[in-house]
Order: C-alpha cells, then structure tokens, then sequence
C-alpha cells in the first residue's frame, strides 16, 4: 500500500474531520473564483464597451459625463441635448478626422405604445458614423433602411417574430450585437431617420410624444486623424466650442473604475480574512487528528513505515480532502456566476462579462492552487511532528 | 453521508418553496394588464406556485433519507428525488418559464435559483444513490 492508497483509506473514516477541511478548501476556492471572474469579467466588458464605442473622444454638453457613463454601462436611458452647429465647429478642428452626431432617446415607462419600458435608443447618422455603419455593412451587406433597428443581445422582438413597437411605430428588429456585459446589451440603435419618423408620427399612434428638440443633436463622436493626439485634440475642444465636455476613451468610466477600486480592495480584505481563518482552523483540525491517532501512526512506524512515508500520507490525505473540497467550490461558484451574473450586475453597480473558456480555466486553476496551497500549508506542522516522534513512546501513550 | 444528504434536501425544498413566490415579479408589483383593465400574474408566478408542488415531495424524500435503513429504500427515494431534481429545472426553462424580458425581477433571482436549486437536488439525490451501495441491510426479525 502507499501514501496515497493509504491516504484514501484513511479519508472514508473521519466525517467530521473530512467536512471541515474540504468546507475551508470550498470557500477559498469559490471566493477566489468569484472574486477573480467578477473583477475581470468587469474590466473585460469596459475595455469591450470603449472598443464598441471605437470613438476617440466623444463630445457632450458640459455636464452630462455622469449620465453617459451611466447610460452606456448600465442601459439607464440619458437625455441631454447640445446645438447641432456644434458638430461643425467640431470638425473643423484640426487633428479631428470625422466628427458623427448621435441622439440619445427612450421608450416611455408602463405605456401600451412601447412594447419595452425605458429602453435606451441611440440615432446615428449613417453618413458620417463610424462606430456602429461598419460593422452593420459587413454583417447584412448595407446599412439600415427606414424602419429597422438593431439591438444589443438582450433585445428581443416583441410583436411576432421580428418587430418591435416604439412609441405605437413598428420597427423590424435586424440584427443583434455581440454582449458586452453593459447597458449596450439593452440598447437599440436606428438611423436619424427612424428616430425622426417615429417622433413625427408618435403624435398620433403613442401615448406621449418623442420629442426630439429641432437642430439639437445629444452627443458627437470624434475619430481623430492618425498621427493625432487625442488629448490635443480634447483640449482644444475645450477652448474653441463653449459648453461641451470631451471625454478620452482612455479616462471614459473613470468613476466605474473607481468603484470598481473600492469593491476589489473591499473583496480583498474579505478574501485574506477567510484565508487566514481557514489556514488556522485547518492547523487545528489535523493538531486534533494527528493526537487522535498518535497511537495507529505509532504502530504503522513500528511496521516498517518510514517518517517520510508517514509524513507523505498525511500530506497526501490534506491534498485529497482540498481537492475534492476544491472542485466542488469551484463548480458551485462557477455555476452561480453563469445563473446569478445579472443579479451581479445589477446589485454591485457594475457591467460584467462571462471570461473565454481559456480565461475560465486558468482562474478556476488559480482557485484550485490556492485551495490546495492552503490547506497542505496548514497540514505540515502537525504531519510533520506526529511524523517525527518516537514510535514506542507514541504507542504506550 | 445520506443523512447529510437527506437534510440537504429539506433545506433545498425550503428555498425551492419559499424563495420563488417572494421573488416572481407579481411580488415585485409587476403584473400584466388585460384590455378589460383586470391585472393578472405573468407565468412567472404560476412556475412559484408549481415549485411549491414540487418542494413538498422533496421534502418527504430528505425526510426519509433520514429515517430510512433499507437499501431498496434509499434507491426508490433517491430516484425519486433525481426526477424531482429535473422538474424543477424544467418547470421554469421548459414547462412553464418564467417572463421573457432578462431584466425583470424573476429572471435575475427566481429562475437561477431554481435552476441552481435543482442541479444541488439532482446531485444530492446521486450521491446518496451511490453511497446507499455499501448499506448494511439491518436483520430481519
């Protein structure tokens, strides 16, 4: 028989002992897991986002930096207007490629005409825009026409199989993005001339008109020209076109990242708690085990076991209990991320996205590592001492 | 170990009974409003109530996974308690469902719940199904 045979045996014969390590070795595995899926899972959807936005610099009313961010990441529908004149003195600034104007609109709440409350809608002008016009010519061929939409991955139509009802209108649902993990997801985007023909006719066929103040645009996106300097470019901005606020791509989000600071520093201090408690309370338990059986280790020394054999099956026996305990942390927690990750989203405050499948592998590694880091840290010194004391003297006690 | 499992279950059938009908979006004031102006629940809240029918059984079968010493016994229970496992996965993705927009209320807790609850229940019901093998059969009088 050797250590690991032996370590098996001697498993199947201690409940008590066997439940509480595996339990530590459950928690630390799933805590790390979730911790390291939910921070990442949110850095990858804001990288995503600003990538989706593919924008240098977008320009808002002074002001209404808070309300973007917040309608971008978490789908809350923003309204704020600006001059439409505003985009031409935008683009003729230098180092500023192209300069595409968006409207920022959303269906009404509890009302019969809108088959989806409070939904986040953004109007581009598909002869400037460069964000979303590429990606729609290479996915259908051509861009919209008059009366189609397209979503994020949480849209859905609503009325038979590919319509939508906005403000009493009827749009045809083309197409669905890719999830990002933000308010993208609930997000449907239109032509100018959609959002135009559904505000001229909502007077008549909604509840409540789409109003849509005449010259005024909500937000202009800036593609700098290459070899430019974005924040050149911003600063710029910022002298020459009064009562507009440029925000970089690389400092859009600013305040989710804060938070997400805070929450990760938060999660951190939780996470070295119960690392340390799980190490001491592991410590203790295998003490109490290795007492218990000073008398059996004693016997299987005075049989022909080495020190370093004894030594080896209780580390093998630690390894097993973090293992077992390890894998069913982690799939637990892995199972509750996937079911429970737009409650995540929603009660944490910030945008979140499942990891690849390589991604998933190596924190579920990582988890596993330091389960089994722990809990072989807590079993040395007691298989370490009960492996070096004497055998007469440990059976005769 | 079909102790530890068999009190596992209650505590399954509990969330399983319990947790739905506080967290359908009829407890949340969300309700669909027919063109006669009545207000009637969404199918969200029929899954609930179906869950309730489901939690019951699976509350006798942790009951006697704790009072039970026969072999044949434990099979015909932990069998029972897979099927049961698989109901309650099924009621709210494919029987009934639960409401189709994601970001309502039942889709965030209601329906995950249920589904986590049932893949625990399925998995209990599998190891207490293996471990009933090495069963002891007591005398017979």
């Amino acid at each position: 028989m050797n250590a690991f045979q032996l370590a098996l045996k001697n498993i199947s014969g201690n409940a008590f002992r066997n439940g509480v390590v595996s339990l530590c070795a459950l928690l630390l595995a799933a805590f790390t897991l979730f911790t390291t899926v939910v921070m990442r899972g949110a850095e990858t959807s804001l990288r995503l986002t600003i990538d989706r936005l593919g924008a240098d610099i977008v320009v808002v009313p002074e002001g209404s930096e808070a309300k973007i961010e917040s309608a971008l990441l978490m789908g809350i529908p923003a309204r704020f207007w600006m001059p439409e004149d505003n985009l031409g003195k935008l683009a003729a600034i230098e180092g500023v490629d192209v300069a595409s104007p968006q409207l920022y609109l959303a269906t009404l709440t509890g009302a019969s005409c809108c088959s989806v409350s409070d939904m986040f809608m953004i109007a581009y002008d598909p002869s400037s825009d460069f964000t979303i016009q590429p990606w729609l010519e290479e996915e259908l061929g051509n861009g919209l026409r008059l009366g189609e939409v397209v979503g994020g991955s949480f849209i859905s139509a609503t009325e038979g199989d590919q319509n939508i009802k906005v403000y009493g209108y009827l749009v045809t649902l083309k197409e669905n993005l890719e999830p990002t993990g933000t308010g993208l997801d609930q997000t449907m985007f239109l032509t100018f001339d959609t959002a135009y023909d559904i505000a001229g006719k909502s007077s008549t066929q909604a509840e409540s008109v789409l109003e849509i103040p005449p010259d005024s645009i909500s937000a202009a996106m800036i593609k700098v020209r290459p070899g430019s300097d974005p924040h050149t470019v911003a600063v710029e901005i910022v002298q020459k076109v009064p009562g507009v606020t440029p925000i970089e791509s690389a400092n859009l989000f600013q305040s989710y990242r804060k938070q997400m600071t805070g929450l990760l520093k938060t999660i951190l201090v939780i996470l070295s708690v119960t690392w340390g408690l799980s190490v001491v309370l592991i410590g203790l338990v295998f003490s109490m085990a290795a007492n218990e059986r000073r008398k059996e280790l004693g016997v299987l020394r005075a049989l022909g076991a080495t020190r370093r054999f004894v030594f080896q099956s209780l580390l093998a026996e630690a390894s097993l209990l973090a293992f077992f305990g390890g894998i069913t942390g982690l799939a637990v927690a892995g199972l509750a991320i996937f079911l429970f990750r737009n409650l995540i989203m929603y009660s944490l405050d910030i945008p979140f996205l499942l990891p690849s499948p390589a991604s998933l592998l190596i924190q579920i590694g990582a988890g596993l590592l330091l389960a089994l880091i722990s809990v072989n840290l807590a079993a040395f010194l007691p298989a370490y001492k009960i492996s070096r004391q004497d055998p007469a003297i440990a059976m005769r006690e | 170990m079909n102790k530890t499992m068999g009190i596992l279950m209650i505590v399954l059938a509990l969330v399983i009974a319990i947790v739905p009908i506080f967290t359908d979006c009829l407890a949340n004031g969300r309700s669909l409003t027919t063109a006669d102006g009545r207000s009637v629940p969404m199918k969200c809240h029929w899954t609930a109530l179906a869950e309730i029918g489901l939690a019951v059984p699976l509350a006798l079968v942790g009951v006697f996974n704790l009072t039970s010493k026969r072999k044949e016994t434990f099979r015909t229970l932990n069998l029972i308690g897979l099927a049961l496992g698989a109901l309650i996965v099924a009621f709210p993705t494919v029987l009934i469902g639960v409401c189709a927009n994601k970001s309502m209320p039942c889709n965030m807790v209601e329906l995950p719940t249920l589904i986590l609850s049932g893949i625990l229940v399925m998995g209990a019901s599998l190891i207490a199904l293996y471990s009933s093998r090495n069963i002891i059969e007591p005398a017979a009088a």
